[in-house]
């Protein structure tokens, strides 16, 4: 009887969201508001940079469960980065490389994969499994953020734009 | 045998309700991480809540300008949180009050006050001056959660469940 009422909730339940979402859909845009896809994804990983600064002052100071909250903005971070490329988003503020859209699937796992590690990286922090964080953060800026950058954005290196 | 049976259920319904979202949206889904959309904003909302205990345990610790990172965190899952509320998405799980789709407007207006007041934060941490920075987190939990949480979530049943 409970797990009936489980059941019916469910399929219900998925009804509903299914209903939900097709309204949703056609009305606000997927980006972060501000109508400009470049500062919007630069906005996002910014945010990503300060929260992987966050984790390594925190693993430097012995505050491993503290680095959970961090790991999980980057992972919910990561879902959002493939819907601020839109095709043509290609600007001279823009670091991106067109080997963006040209190789889209291998762009969509490499984001996948930055949510997957930072999820890995918010579970053993959850547990405060100290080893395994810093294992996991020694390797993070070339496992997590590297398979991205490297094919896929302009290296930042020469003093070209001044940043503001 | 039974919760198996739920199980296979709950599955399908979730491959059946992605499938149909996806055609509906187009292309892959925007809104929905899973498609669940109670348990995604259940999620948002979670690293809402680490993210401004964190802010308050470094201002605690007196780094005013390490808290810029999780109210930037905040002011960026903000707007999300909208098309993670869409219309007759109201289980038995959420806590969400259906006064969120009655007063629609109000609650659009919450939402972006909670974005402001979250980059109102970021800013004040930013600067570096530890007493504007809790100037601002003295009256965050009011001026910014409480707007909506007040008139739109369901009070948590026993005293604020302590937070990690």
């Amino acid at each position: 009887m409970e797990l009936r009422h489980v059941r019916m909730g469910m399929i219900l339940g998925s009804l509903v969201a299914l209903a939900g979402v097709g309204c949703a859909s056609g009305q606000k845009t997927p980006m972060l508001g501000s109508g400009d896809p470049v500062a919007d994804r630069q906005r996002l990983m910014k945010n990503n940079g300060a929260n992987w600064a966050d984790i390594q002052n925190k693993v430097k100071a012995g505050n491993i469960e503290g680095v959970a909250v961090n790991a999980e903005a980057l992972a919910l971070h990561a879902q959002r980065i493939t819907l601020v490329f839109p095709e043509g988003s290609l600007t001279d503020k823009s670091k991106a490389k067109p080997e963006i859209w040209q190789k889209w699937p291998e762009f969509q796992a490499a984001a996948k994969n930055l949510e997957n590690r930072a999820g890995t990286l918010r579970d053993q922090a959850v547990a405060k499994d100290a080893a395994a964080v810093q294992t996991t953060v020694t390797t993070f800026g070339r496992d997590a953020c590297g398979t991205c950058h490297t094919p896929f954005r302009v290296p930042p290196q020469q003093p070209a734009q001044p940043r503001s | 045998m039974k919760l198996r049976h739920v199980k296979t259920t709950i599955l399908l319904g979730s491959v059946v309700a992605l499938a149909v979202a996806s055609s509906a949206t187009g292309q892959s889904t925007t809104k929905l991480w899973t498609s669940d959309v109670v348990a995604d904003r259940q999620r948002l909302m979670k690293l809402n809540g680490a993210s401004w205990a964190d802010a308050q345990a470094k201002l605690k610790a007196g780094n005013a300008e390490a808290v810029a990172v999780n109210a930037e965190a905040m002011a960026l899952i903000a707007t999300q949180i909208l098309p993670l509320f869409p219309e007759g998405s109201l289980t038995d799980k959420s806590k969400a009050k259906p006064e969120i789709w009655q007063k629609w407007p109000e609650f659009e207006s919450s939402v972006k006050n909670y974005a402001m007041q979250a980059e109102k934060l970021r800013d004040a941490a930013r600067t570096k001056d530890l007493a504007a920075t809790e100037a601002v987190a003295k009256e965050f939990g009011r001026q910014a959660c409480g707007t909506c949480h007040t008139p739109f979530r369901v009070p948590p049943p026993q005293q604020q469940a302590p937070q990690r």
